[in-house]
């Protein structure tokens, strides 16, 4: 039986962490608002660039030419997977999920490769592949520290001229798609080659293009091509913050609880003490009569 | 009003507007549109993109993209957009000077080269369009 002091610290410590996860969640919850606003603010772009893209693109698939290197088929032979993780931990499942399903995806589609290699954004993508010895060729570091639309430009045309140098015949992200607030979604996608984009039929307006449809097409691809990486950070960095708060709710949940439960035992051992010393008195005293 | 003008970057939508002229730097030199003007899309370089209403002139700072005209309809897809009053004169011009720095460091084998050049002149340009 633990002592009433034993029984009253405890208390104090689980309080404590109480008030650690519920500041938590609270820094996550207006994190996660900031994030969600930002993956709704490239919806216009997405948009509009597809929509330019396709018109752009259905002509020349049209007429059956290789518009740019981009879109010319080819035999796939090597993959990289770009596996996007958190810098942080204490998300639940989040890390752990994506990881796994990147995993899964190693496994299942290594065969269909010659070689299938394994690239990381955040920290605990890094630690988690380490520690099982799989080889990562490229990490990305500080990416999510500063997230800016730069760094997928950046990471979107390190992969493109690797593609386009024939290094790597395919690309897929791994990333945890932002559902809502309380759900995300492990995902693998594919980046490179392109999903040539639909080729309907854009009769209708002809327009004119500047310098020519070719040269508008190897402007429109790279971006693109930076723009689904660019979506992909942000899904992820909005669903780290969704899952932190969700763990971070049933943490305080559960220190609330174990609050609970401790108050009452040290109620009870209180109640016990004080029964036992009065016990004592009157004892005492009927002995003395 | 006779167009409506659309800015977005990959960031957000800068400006929703109707106005009356744009004047856009085109990768084939500068051009204007009006009312009724052909269907066209071109790239854009860095440059300044400045539209008409009322009389009155606005101009923004833009870091290459796209533009699309169709039914009075002018699309710009920006890479960076920015109104002339929202940059700072003195930092724009310090960004310049060393983004210039890091160029001259480069051979023009360098792959970072075009990368650079390209970051040159869109400081070039955020500084032309906030001098005035």
């Amino acid at each position: 039986m633990p002592s009433l002091r034993d029984i009253r610290n405890r208390i104090g410590s689980v309080k404590s962490t109480r008030q650690i996860t519920k500041a938590m969640k609270m820094v996550a919850a207006a994190k996660l608002r900031r994030a969600q606003d930002a993956i709704l603010k490239t919806r216009p772009y997405v948009q509009l660039l597809d929509q330019m893209l396709t018109r752009v693109a259905a002509r020349a698939l049209a007429e059956d030419t290789v518009a740019h290197p981009l879109l010319a088929p080819r035999t796939l032979r090597t993959a990289d997977v770009v596996v996007i993780t958190s810098d942080r931990g204490l998300a639940g499942g989040f890390n752990s999920n994506i990881a796994r399903r990147a995993q899964r995806f190693l496994t299942e589609e290594g065969e269909r490769f010659e070689r299938i290699a394994v690239s990381t954004i955040g920290k605990k993508g890094r630690e988690f592949f380490r520690a099982r010895k799989v080889e990562i060729v490229k990490d990305f570091t500080g990416i999510h520290a500063d997230l800016r639309y730069e760094k997928a430009e950046a990471i979107a045309s390190e992969y493109t001229q690797r593609y386009l140098a024939g290094e790597v015949d395919a690309v897929f992200l791994a990333y945890n798609e932002f559902k809502s607030a309380i759900a995300q979604k492990p995902v693998v996608v594919q980046l490179l080659p392109i999903e040539t984009p639909a080729a309907e039929s854009t009769a209708g307006i002809d327009f004119k293009y500047e310098p020519s449809r070719e040269a508008l097409l190897a402007e429109l691809l790279p971006r693109q091509i930076t723009m689904q990486v660019w979506r992909a950070l942000l899904e992820s960095a909005a669903s780290e913050h969704g899952a932190r708060m969700s763990a971070m709710e049933s943490a305080t949940k559960n220190a609330e609880e174990m609050i609970a439960a401790l108050t009452l035992q040290y109620n009870r051992a209180r109640q016990a003490y004080v029964t036992k010393e009065l016990m004592e008195i009157v004892s005492g005293a009927e002995a003395l009569k | 009003m006779a167009l409506t003008l659309d800015i977005v970057t990959p960031e957000r939508r800068v400006l929703s507007v109707s106005c009356d002229e744009v004047r856009a730097p085109g990768v084939q030199g500068g051009f204007g549109i009006r009312q009724n003007h052909e269907p066209f899309m071109t790239a854009l370089e860095p440059g300044r993109l400045t539209y008409v209403e009322g009389g009155r002139e606005h101009h923004y700072a833009i870091g290459g993209g796209f533009l699309q005209v169709a039914d009075n309809r002018v699309i710009v897809l920006a890479d960076t957009a920015e109104s002339a009053g929202d940059i700072d004169v003195d930092r724009a011009r310090a960004a310049f000077q060393q983004a210039q720095e890091r160029l001259l460091k480069l051979t023009e084998q360098d792959e970072n080269h075009r990368a650079e050049s390209a970051r040159v002149r869109r400081a070039a340009a955020r500084l032309g369009v906030a001098g005035r």
